[in-house]
């Protein structure tokens, strides 16, 4: 949203010592996120209103030869001898005695400024000098359309007058984050920022038109004797009164409350709605607010809009009598029936949806409410009578509305803030009265009675929930400053002792500081506060307007407790510390979504997984059901890149729907650890074997994984004849092994890829073995390297065991490392098994005859599983 | 041969030759003992002598700009790497931890109901929209925030307050958005939610635990400042900024906005079931890939998840 300063300068008096620069920085902290502060100062530098004195068309052109008169400032450029300077310019409108404005040479087209800054200089055209240009609305950076120079209207300006002071252009444009004020209704329109502008400065904020009659019925209403207010009532007093029937007929329906809060509108004849041939001034404040004019009702209805934040739609009354079909024209408010149709005013036709709101003339749609009016009832030049309504309706509805049809208008920008009921008929009749009609004219409206809210808030709470110390008197006066009203000030010593201060009673002196600082406050907040409700928002409108960066920081106390970290975040660390400080593996972050063809490719089932239905695209559909997958798909892309013997590994979450939801029925996560090596199934054995066993200290096991196990077809990506399962006692909780030539060719890989996956949230359950006790023999080992000879299917695991068994029956520390596996020919019937053995005794020096013993008890038992040491 | 390698061999052969003792008949072991200590002596003093001349002559430099020596392989050294996001985020919690917070996991897929309405947010409620929330067919959603676990460790650690103490949590977590990838934006980021509850928790000790954060997490003293905010879940509501660090070239003017924060809403307290009218506590949330993007000067977002190893080979 565009905010201008200046327009806030004119409801709140500001400072002198305040410099625009500190007021936008109080901004920012105090009321909302500034974006970017536009100063529109520079942009209009050497632009000035300049008469056409004379103007002779150049023969077999558009472009006429201009001299014109900009006063003073005519010395400083080329002169003609008659002191007149001359411009060149191809507009159709250009004509003697006009005033346009004139861009000098040297002066940057405002239009351009911070883009391409365009700068004009001297040159020839058709032979002819033309200084500078003339310059089009649409130059001046006011519209869009190329369509004429401008013309200044000779009542606002004279020739020599600076553009910026006839149009108030030496003004800084805020772009405020919408965002920050989504709850703040009354911030959509500039009378309520420049309210919550002045509460920052801490002065009382004057109520400006229509928002005055408001405050002051408000007052009335609650008992509280308004303020000195000589201004006009307006038509206020005289039509408050609810009613439904204009006296001309015209009749309201509301179907619906909760679709349409308040519904009031106007009918009367449209004086003149013909467009000024002039620049106004409401164009180019509608330019600074990022709007376009269009013609002076719209224009009028938007200025309010911008203004109180209540947006106002005008419909063709006699077209919306003909639309109904019938002498007695009624407005029907109604939710749409699915698949009505209704033509809007970009021309575009909608097809309703249950949860959009339609006006309608006899059940015939005219517009969709908050959104944009209809087609059927636009008005035109023709246009004689109006209606101009002011209502609101429901944000749900129209947040709907919003993302249904994507309508983004600055109406229903505001009207999904939630404006306040309560203004819609102040609003209207602030227009009747900008409109010059008379108030004869025919109101009609159709209201539920807004309840307000009394909200109690103590001097101790504000301070408690702060941490700050504000007295009774600062309190009050920033929030009455806002148009809060304190209804009651109830001095809350003891809850026996209560004692009700009135406040017109307070005003007069000041209460003794300790009822004051135990102080209750009733707080009635002023209509157009929509978002207030608890005591907390009480707090915090005190806490801004004070400013939060004037809170003294403290820290809380803290126990002295040691703080409890999650086990898996525990567990994640040091599998990361093992895997890249120790293992050399890299730690990859991929997305939580596949797409179902990387699913596919892997062997999983995309309809196992949970789907995104508005994904941005198909790379990004299906949550991922284990995370190896993820990282075979990085793999060529890095060996492209020239990597070699890389290993990756990602920790993440990954579920799937047969895991099923947990007892708060959401799905139940599982933390995975996926590993992708571009080694064989031994190189990443090792690996994984040593993160689990040596660094994790987990006793795990792990088994041939064969076609029909159940963890092929839970991990089928792996070649099952060269991949094992990872087993704590009969769970599988995990897989490695070599990748399937299928899973190869799809990713475009070539042997060896190993992969592992390994679920952490089982691992985490496992006992952690530690060493018990740890035995260094003082006494030096002996070294002896042996080599089994044993059939060659017989598996590497039973002569390990023998020997590790032989040893551990011997008394000795013992250590066994295997060193070879070897077989000559694949046709061999034996291989040789090599291991180096190193083994000592706790309590003394083993001397041959020990060694001799051991040695031969190893092969003794070795015969047993048909083993000859050679 | 050099000397030194010399007189090693003749002590060596000497050394041997004590064995011979055991052959000789007792009377005789005397003078042979003593015959082979004098010269072992003798030989020990030349091998004292021949050392210490070696070590006096110059020895020619090599090339220490060479990767290896002549005719050696080129070492190598394998390294791994830890993705920088998850240093980072270790590390954030690491300084929470030391602060007292206890450290809590998040979920990748949640429901409606943490994501939005134990958060205080209406049905259907406009700010709803701001969160670009990603759904899936049964309608879970993976969160936009870790806000949606605050309600869980509010329910978690309520116990802790019954018990007269207080409510410290953070919850690090991988949040998703729905929206275009670019330079700056990520669908898939991570954030970090704090969560604090006590009987006198103030916006004041908010702030004064936010400041102590990034005055340890940057290593310096650092000036804060706020900007109003809106979330249903917090009021009041604040974004937090801080001073440019000096370490990533801040001079004392730069402002960094970082996390959004606010005092828990009474009604996000109750229905965590916990008595609004007895405890208060404070919030925030804030994304750890900002932090890694400012730390290392990085201008697109998009490395992160981008798993390729000539990214993380610079960590």
């Amino acid at each position: 949203m565009k905010i201008s300063l200046n327009k806030i300068k004119q409801y709140v008096q500001i400072p002198e010592e305040v410099s625009d620069e500190e007021l936008i920085e109080l901004i920012g902290s105090r009321l909302v996120e500034v974006e970017e502060v536009i100063d529109w100062t520079p942009r209009y530098q050497g632009v000035y209103v300049a008469k056409v004195v004379n103007c002779e068309p150049i023969p077999d052109t558009h472009l006429s030869v201009c001299w014109i008169d900009a006063g003073v400032h005519n010395a400083r450029f080329n002169q003609l001898e008659n002191g007149l300077v001359q411009v060149v310019c191809g507009a159709p409108n250009v004509h003697a005695g006009m005033l346009a404005v004139w861009i000098t040479p040297g002066a940057i087209v405002p239009e351009t400024y911070g883009n391409e800054n365009f700068k004009l200089s001297v040159r020839k055209l058709r032979g002819f000098e033309s200084n500078g240009m003339l310059a089009g609305a649409d130059e001046l950076g006011f519209d869009n359309e190329h369509k004429a120079i401008a013309e200044i209207d000779p009542k606002d300006a004279k020739p020599g007058d600076a553009l910026s002071d006839v149009f108030d252009l030496n003004d800084k444009i805020l772009d405020v984050e919408n965002k920050s004020l989504t709850h703040r209704p009354d911030c959509f329109g500039l009378i309520g920022f420049a309210r919550e502008v002045a509460g920052i400065l801490g002065q009382k904020f004057i109520e400006p038109s229509p928002f005055d009659v408001v405050a002051d019925a408000e007052l009335a209403e609650t008992g509280n004797k308004p303020k000195e207010n000589t201004k006009s009532k307006g038509l206020f007093s005289k039509l408050k009164r609810s009613k439904s029937v204009a006296p001309s007929g015209l009749t309201v329906e509301i179907q619906d409350g909760e679709l349409c809060p308040e519904y009031t509108c106007a009918v009367f004849e449209l004086p003149n709605n013909q467009s000024s041939k002039y620049l106004t001034k409401e164009a180019v404040f509608l330019a600074k607010s990022g709007m376009r004019a269009i013609d002076p009702l719209v224009d009028l209805t938007n200025i309010i809009m911008l203004e109180t934040g209540q947006p106002l739609h005008a419909f063709d009354y006699d077209k919306l009598v003909i639309v109904g079909g019938t002498e007695q024209p009624k407005i029907i408010v109604r939710a749409a029936e699915p698949g009505e149709k209704l033509q809007l005013l970009d021309g575009k036709t909608i097809e309703c949806q249950t949860s959009d709101i339609l006006i309608t003339s006899n059940d015939v749609p005219i517009a969709l409410a908050g959104a944009m009016g209809g087609k059927n009832t636009e008005i035109d030049p023709s246009t004689q009578r109006v209606v101009l309504e002011s209502a609101t309706f429901s944000l749900y509805h129209l947040r709907k509305t919003q993302m249904a049809h994507g309508i983004f208008s600055e109406a229903i920008t505001r009207f999904t803030k939630g404006q306040p009921a309560a203004m819609t008929l102040s609003v209207l009749e602030e227009a009747l009265k900008r409109l010059a009609i008379e108030p004869s004219a025919e109101i009609v409206e159709v209201a539920q009675k807004p309840v307000r809210k009394r909200i109690t808030a103590s001097v101790r709470d504000i301070n408690q929930l702060l941490g700050t110390d504000y007295d009774l008197e600062t309190i009050l006066k920033t929030l009455q400053n806002v148009g809060f009203e304190i209804t009651k000030i109830t001095s809350a010593g003891t809850q026996s002792h209560s004692r009700v201060m009135e406040v017109q009673n307070r005003e007069n002196g000041a209460a003794d500081s300790d009822s004051a600082k135990n102080a209750s406050l009733e707080v009635l907040a002023p209509v157009w506060r929509t978002d207030i409700h608890v005591k907390q928002d009480i707090i915090e409108e005190v806490g801004r307007l004070l400013g939060y960066d004037n809170i003294v920081l403290t820290l809380p106390k803290r126990e002295f407790s040691e703080p409890v970290i999650d086990k898996m975040i525990e567990l994640k660390r040091e599998v990361r510390s093992s895997l890249s400080d120790k293992l050399a593996m890299h730690e990859l972050l991929t997305y939580s979504f596949v797409s179902s063809d990387l699913l596919r490719k892997v062997g999983q089932n995309p309809s196992e997984s949970y789907e995104i239905v508005n994904s941005i695209s198909p790379e990004l559909q299906c949550f991922r059901q284990q995370i190896a997958p993820s990282l075979i798909d990085k793999i060529r892309e890095n060996v492209k890149s020239g990597h070699r013997d890389f290993s990756l590994y990602e920790v993440n979450q990954v579920t799937h729907k047969a895991l099923g939801l947990t007892q708060e029925n959401v799905p139940l996560m599982h933390t995975d650890l996926g590993i992708v090596s571009l080694s064989d199934f031994y190189h990443l054995k090792l690996a994984i074997l040593t993160l689990l066993r040596q660094e994790l200290k987990v006793d795990l096991g792990y088994a041939q994984m064969t076609l029909k196990s159940a963890s092929a077809e839970r991990f089928p990506y792996f070649e099952p004849a060269h991949s094992a399962e990872i087993l704590v006692g009969d769970e599988v909780i995990g897989a490695f092994g070599e990748l399937k030539a299928s899973v190869l060719r799809a990713f475009k890989l070539t042997a060896p890829v190993s992969a592992c996956e390994i679920e952490l949230d089982s691992l985490l359950k496992c006992e952690r073995k530690m060493p018990t006790s740890l035995e260094l023999s003082k006494f030096p080992p002996v070294e002896r390297d042996l080599t089994f000879k044993v059939a060659a299917d017989s598996p590497f695991w039973r002569s390990l065991n023998l020997l590790e068994q032989t040893l551990a029956n011997q008394d000795v520390i013992y250590q066994v490392t295997p060193l070879s596996v070897y077989q000559a020919k694949p046709e061999d019937t034996t291989k040789n098994l090599s291991f180096h053995i190193r083994f000592s005794n706790p309590t003394k020096t083993l001397d041959s005859q020990d060694i001799s013993v051991i040695m031969k008890r190893i092969a003794a038992e070795a015969a047993t599983i048909g083993a000859e040491i050679v | 041969m050099s000397d030194v390698e010399q007189l090693k061999n003749e002590l060596k052969k000497l050394n041997s030759e004590y064995i011979k003792i055991r052959e000789l008949p007792p009377e005789a072991r005397g003078d042979f003992g003593r015959e082979l200590n004098a010269k072992k002596q003798d030989i020990l003093q030349r091998l004292a002598k021949a050392e210490s001349a070696a070590e006096s002559v110059e020895i020619k430099p090599i090339d220490i700009s060479a990767p290896c020596a002549p005719n050696e392989p080129i070492p190598e050294l394998h390294l791994g790497t830890r993705h920088p996001l998850m240093t980072e985020l270790d590390k954030v919690i690491g300084i929470y931890a030391g602060m007292g917070f206890n450290v809590m996991e998040s979920n990748q897929l949640d429901d409606e109901f943490h994501m939005f309405e134990a958060l205080n947010f209406p049905q259907d409620h406009p700010a709803r929209d701001g969160y670009d929330t990603f759904r899936t067919a049964e309608g879970f959603i993976p969160p936009a925030h870790t806000s949606t676990m605050q309600h869980r460790a509010l329910k978690q650690y309520r116990k802790s307050l019954e018990q007269g103490g207080q409510i410290a949590v953070v919850i690090p977590g991988r949040v998703f958005r729905n929206e275009d990838v670019d330079a700056t934006h990520e669908h898939t980021f991570y954030q970090c939610e704090g969560v604090f509850v006590s009987r006198d928790a103030t916006m004041g000790q908010m702030f004064g635990v936010l400041k102590h954060f990034f005055e340890s997490y940057y290593g310096q003293a650092i000036r804060i400042k706020t900007q109003p905010g809106y979330f249903p879940f917090t009021e009041p509501s604040a974004e937090l900024l801080i001073e440019k660090p000096a370490s990533l070239g801040g001079k004392g003017d730069g402002w960094l906005e970082m996390l959004g924060c606010g005092m828990i809403h009474p009604n996000v307290l109750e229905a965590a079931g916990i008595d609004s009218t007895q405890y208060r506590g404070f919030a925030w949330g804030g994304g750890i890939d900002r932090l890694v993007l400012l730390k290392y000067h990085l201008n697109d977002v998009r490395y992160f998840e981008s798993g390729k190893l000539d990214f993380l080979e610079e960590f």
